[in-house]
């Protein structure tokens, strides 16, 4: 686990890191994953069930409803002119 | 009554905000985690970056429980976003064990464990991830019970990892979960994992044999090991038969389920940048992906970080196959495991924890792996989605409680309910004293 993919794993995250708190991530992040280790020898099951109990697609009728009011969700975000602020595209 | 609470929060930490105003014909009087939504009341999940976040709506469960007549008392102290096992990992102060308050309530759901343990004829609504019910539940002597996943509507709860979040009960009273249980439960179409569930049926069916896995006792301490084999003798004197059964799959949930917990909460925990919930107060100047990195470097906490860290390198081409995928075939082999011995016993029994409660200043001594180890028993079910209940068994000879864990086949949460209702009339549990 060296510091340049813990740097590059973090950049994709969106986390920036110190020089000192990427030492501590790195040794951190190896020990787990040393210890992961004995994965390799269990036993799995075919397929990739992502669930633990078997689901299945519930689809409602196609009628338009609103449950929440959006202008009470807007009251909690920083808004101008019933636009939600957010940083520059570029 | 709220300035009751107040000073008995001030004392245990257990709140991490209070209900402005709890209704005078409530019927009885509960709590909620803090990543259960909440109309109106400040919802944070022990997180600095959610600070302000006041939801439009109630979660499901805490909607079905103030119609059942609740009154919402507050919403309890946790780590941060459930990473955790000791309830240290809080933006909001520590929630302090009954007990003995230099020791942790355990996590994540630890202000739910110790308000059911020190308030009177109260219950709360806890989040089991990995453990985060039963393992407080142990820690602080209470009942805890995390339900079958799928089995209360995830409506309102802020993920941690998708496939694993269930909403659970505690209490000091064994009768609360039985009658809140039903209360929670049920299909709702907005948690479409909540409608493959069949009906919930407490039909008073008792626990006729139990197995106990031959690895229940690794690592375990001395006062644990004690407690459980006595719990085992109260069991056989109920009329259950008790017999050592080999479940070596045990042994890889824990890395499975830090796997697949780590993956969905660091692709979870991507929303939160700085706009639309919580804290939104940086420097719009930025660019987009300046401005979402520096709320997330300032605003999450360390463990949130490591998390976040892991879950997205074990997603990352090239490991996604050693790692995620492997760590979603481990958990079908060990639903197998369970599924094949709950078909000749009711349950699956171990301790909760390997250990009584540590003290803060031992937690502060342990890395990574040693904090993650410790929910060794409590990760099975969990990983497994299997209903589990942790009663208490025990005390060590500070007077600190030790928890019996029992976990029944998916969707069988009726033999847990008995147990535990059975329990509570032949186990003198001790309620810790809350002199304020």
């Amino acid at each position: 686990m060296d510091r340049e993919i813990v740097a590059r794993v973090a950049k994709a995250a969106h986390i920036a890191l110190t020089d000192e708190e990427l030492d501590r991530y790195s040794k951190d992040l190896a020990d787990i994953l040393d210890y992961f280790r004995i994965l390799d020898e269990a036993p799995g099951e075919e397929g990739v069930g992502v669930n633990p109990v078997d689901v299945s697609d519930v689809l409602r009728d196609d009628e338009p409803r609103m449950d929440i009011d959006p202008y009470s969700l807007l009251e909690g975000m920083s808004t101008y002119d019933g636009y939600v602020r957010g940083p520059r595209l570029s | 009554m709220t300035s009751d609470l107040q000073k008995i929060n001030d004392r245990y930490s257990m709140f991490s905000a209070l209900a402005p105003h709890i209704p005078d014909d409530a019927e009885f009087l509960f709590s909620a985690k803090d990543n259960l939504t909440s109309a109106g009341i400040e919802t944070r999940c022990g997180s600095k970056i959610l600070e302000g976040y006041r939801p439009a709506f109630d979660a499901a469960a805490i909607e079905k429980m103030k119609k059942s007549g609740g009154g919402l008392v507050g919403k309890t102290n946790m780590d941060e976003f459930g990473f955790g096992t000791f309830s240290v990992n809080s933006a909001y102060g520590i929630p302090k064990n009954p007990f003995d308050r230099e020791r942790s309530c355990g996590g994540s759901s630890g202000g739910s464990a110790c308000a059911a343990a020190v308030l009177e004829d109260h219950v709360s609504l806890g989040v089991s991830t990995g453990g985060s019910v039963c393992c407080p539940a142990a820690f602080c002597g209470v009942y805890g019970l995390t339900p079958t996943y799928g089995r209360v509507s995830r409506y309102g709860l802020i993920d941690y990892g998708n496939s694993l979040d269930k909403i659970g009960l505690l209490s000091a009273d064994a009768g609360r979960l039985k009658k809140h249980l039903p209360t929670i439960s049920g299909r709702d179409p907005r948690d479409p994992t909540s409608c493959v569930q069949p009906e919930p049926a407490l039909s008073g069916k008792r626990i006729g044999s139990v197995a106990v896995p031959k690895e229940a006792l690794d690592g375990a301490s001395a006062d644990v090991r004690r407690a459980f084999n006595e719990s085992l003798e109260r069991i056989r004197g109920m009329g259950a038969d008790v017999e050592t059964v080999d479940m070596p799959a045990l042994r890889y949930a824990m890395p499975a389920y830090y796997i697949i917990a780590t993956c969905e909460a660091s692709t979870n925990l991507a929303r939160y940048v700085g706009m639309r919930y919580g804290r939104q107060d940086g420097d719009l100047a930025l660019k987009f992906d300046d401005y979402f990195t520096s709320f997330r470097t300032k605003y999450f906490g360390d463990e949130a970080k490591r998390r976040i860290l892991l879950g997205t390198y074990t997603r990352m081409a090239g490991f996604r196959d050693r790692y995620y995928a492997k760590a979603l075939s481990v958990r079908r082999h060990v639903i197998g495991s369970y599924r094949e011995i709950l078909k000749n016993y009711d349950a699956v029994a171990t301790p909760t924890m390997p250990f009584v409660s540590p003290k803060f200043a031992d937690i502060a001594l342990m890395g990574p792996v040693e904090s993650y180890a410790a929910d060794r028993l409590t990760i099975p079910p969990n990983l497994a989605g299997t209903p589990h209940l942790s009663v208490p068994c025990g005390y060590d000879g500070d007077g600190m409680p030790i928890g019996l864990q029992l976990v029944a086949d998916h969707w069988n949460e009726d033999v847990l309910i008995s147990f535990a209702s059975d329990w509570e009339g032949m186990f003198d549990s001790r309620r810790a004293e809350a002199d304020i």
